[in-house]
């Protein structure tokens, strides 16, 4: 008995071993010649070996948990447990996460592939033994595609910048506007790129090309490729419009240009809501209504954004404006704090963070593009005229905004919360002086039973219609 | 001998080959050119030197206040962001109120070479209001890690592993915020 026990002991001991280093077993990576056994956890591969046979260091920060991967100028960063990489400055949400592991970090083959190799430069291709890592990119590797455009008199030249260089065509598209194809990778559109232009309407990426839509009878005039930094750049122009008429048309108006009200939230987002149930979705569109009134009978043309109770995306209320190439764009909202002290009006315009750069980008790029030709002089005309618009456009916002909170501050009892200056996703791509104002806090118990009386809604309607006045003035 | 002590020798001796044999063998496999990779060690994180920090929270009056506090500050970037954003998510020890109005977590915290800063903080259970209340959260945590980290240039801010457009209608979330002092109390 005693020795069948001893038996079935060490049985279970080898038994329990064999399982054990079947799990433990390695696979091989080559590259340039160079092999390395890489353990294997589960379906996961331990990623630094593969890491080093590129050259890339991988360093931990204990006290950030997170690894930075360093291939020369290249830089790769990751969260053991997070689906996120930061791949040269671009953010890639992933599939899976890198877990911690014996060896420091564990992935599974297609991590290392999709989201550490394909970055770097690199793909895996399967071999007998396991992997072979070749250089260059895989289809759908990103790339990092930052947009910036300079209206001219007559054109926009619109620079697509790229974080490296690959094959890219821009063509115009079936239903107008302009597709960009690239061949062997993914395009990922810069979320740090500000764009402003009156004939660009929106730019995205498909993950496979970048779609540009342009305004009316605006299209291709001509495209090219420079280098370093690799870009494409597009001229963007007058073409003949097409005979089929664009439902959009029902949209452009007719008579003068409008000054576009545009009511906060919509639809099911109600905004704010103060302790006396009144929304701002709601508070927005009374005022609006009245502004609208009190600016007609200044005889001023109006135009809203939404209709009582529907919504509209942030970035079409825009979009409207620039379309119907509005006089000003005046956003009205209605604040919350989690201070109820916290009462007052604010107005707000835009800040341009990112915008000069790119916009010296693009200008520098169109007088590369025509060094050498006759038009030198021509171009650093626009590009100062240009400029000057730039400013000037901003300019005009702060004056506006200084016009409105004036009156609001003197004709109501309003405590001064100041004009500032802030990246406000509707203001964002405006080309007309554009505002955003908070008319009062529905957090503040008595500002919100403040804000529901009707004589004070129309108060504040004339307000802003006198600063609107004044500074049209 | 006893035949029992007998078998048991002769099973841990049997046992004991087959475990050399085990960990030794399948690794005998031919590999062309096989070089061996230098894998650093993992650095042994050395105590801090503390320093004073200014965090930014919000005051009655509706605009950031500074909070100063003695924290250990790694000099690795990385490591300051996240010292800031977790002493900034602890909230004020004083009378000013916290800027994040929900028990959120870090996450992660990434930079990269042209100065920006990427920080991912668990989501809000519930949607927020008010462009106020995005404002404050966001140059609260913004300006606070840039006044503590110059070498840094612009912050973005995630939820929940996600880039958002904004938080409550209002703000852009969808790129980094620079340094914005308007919302600082003078
Ligand atoms: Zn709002």
């Amino acid at each position: 008995m005693r020795k069948a026990l001893i038996f079935s002991f060490l049985f279970l001991l080898t038994a329990s071993l064999l399982p054990a280093q079947e799990s433990m077993h390695t696979v091989e990576f080559q590259y340039a010649g160079r092999s390395v056994l890489v353990p294997k956890l589960g379906n996961r591969v331990e990623v630094i070996p593969i890491l080093a046979l590129i050259g890339a260091g991988a360093e931990y920060s204990l006290s950030a948990g997170t690894y930075v991967v360093a291939l020369g100028e290249q830089r790769l960063q990751f969260t053991p447990g997070h689906k996120l990489v930061l791949a040269n400055g671009v953010l890639l949400n992933t599939k899976e996460a890198a877990v911690p592991s014996p060896g420091g970090i564990a992935a599974s083959i297609s991590f290392v592939d999709q989201s550490l190799l394909g970055p770097l430069g690199f793909r895996l291709e399967p071999i007998p033994q396991g992997y072979r890592i070749a250089p260059g990119a895989r289809f759908a590797d990103p790339v990092s595609v930052r947009p910036a455009a300079a209206d001219f008199a007559a054109t926009t030249t619109l620079v697509l910048t790229l974080d490296r260089a690959t094959a890219a065509v821009a063509e115009p598209a079936e239903d107008g506007g302009i597709v960009v194809r690239f061949d062997d990778s993914s395009p990922r559109l810069d979320p740090t790129a500000r764009l402003q232009s009156r004939r660009v309407r929106s730019i995205t990426s498909n993950g496979r090309e970048v779609v540009i839509k342009t305004s009316p009878d605006i299209g291709l005039l001509n495209s090219h490729l420079l280098d370093d930094p690799p870009r494409v750049i597009i001229e963007l122009g007058a073409v003949i419009p097409k005979p089929t008429p664009a439902p959009a048309q029902a949209l452009e108006r007719s008579g003068p240009p409008p000054i576009v009200i545009d009511p906060g939230h919509g639809g099911k987002d109600t905004g704010a809501v103060g302790g006396n149930g009144l929304t701002e979705r709601d508070l927005t569109m009374a005022v609006a209504q009245r502004l609208a009134a009190e600016l007609e009978a200044r005889g001023l043309a109006v135009r809203l954004t939404r209709d009582d109770g529907e919504g509209r995306a942030l970035t079409d209320r825009t979009a409207l404006a620039n379309r119907l190439e509005a006089k000003l764009f005046v956003s009205l909202h209605a604040n919350a704090s989690t201070f109820s002290s916290v009462r007052g009006a604010e107005t707000y315009y835009m800040s341009l963070d990112a915008q000069a750069t790119d916009a010296a980008a693009a200008a520098t790029a169109k007088l590369e593009n025509e060094a050498g030709e006759a038009s030198d002089e021509r171009s650093d005309l626009d590009l100062i005229l240009w400029d000057l618009a730039q400013t000037s456009a901003l300019n005009e916002s702060a004056e506006l905004a200084v016009a409105v909170q004036t009156r609001l501050n003197a004709l109501l009892d309003l405590r001064d919360r100041g004009v500032k200056q802030a990246p406000f996703v509707v203001l964002t791509g405006a080309t007309m002086p554009a505002i955003l104002v908070e008319i009062g806090f529905l957090s503040n118990p008595a500002e919100a039973s403040r804000l529901a009386r009707p004589e004070h809604q129309q108060e504040l309607a004339r307000a802003i219609a006198t600063g609107i006045e004044a500074f049209l003035r | 001998m006893n035949r029992r002590v007998f078998w048991i020798i002769a099973a841990a001796g049997v046992s004991l080959a087959l475990l050399v044999w085990l960990l030794a063998g399948p690794g005998r496999r031919v590999v062309n050119r096989q070089e061996v990779v230098e894998i650093d060690a993992l650095p042994t994180p050395t105590p801090a030197p503390e320093q004073r920090v200014m965090l930014l929270f919000g005051g009655s009056d509706g605009m950031l206040h500074p909070e100063l506090r003695s924290v250990p500050m790694p000099a690795e970037v990385h490591e300051r962001v996240r010292m800031v954003v977790l002493e900034v998510l602890a909230g004020p020890t004083g009378d000013l109120q916290p800027v994040v109005p929900w028990p959120a977590e870090l996450n992660v915290v990434f930079v990269d070479n042209k100065g920006n800063a990427f920080i991912d903080l668990s989501a809000p259970p519930e949607p927020l209001t008010g462009s106020h209340t995005e404002l404050l959260l966001a140059y609260g945590l913004v300006d606070s890690i840039l006044l503590n980290c110059p070498e840094l240039t612009a912050v973005q801010i995630l939820f929940g592993g996600q880039e958002v457009p904004t938080l409550t209608g209002h703000l852009d979330f969808s790129r980094p915020l620079v340094l914005n002092k308007r919302f600082i109390a003078s």
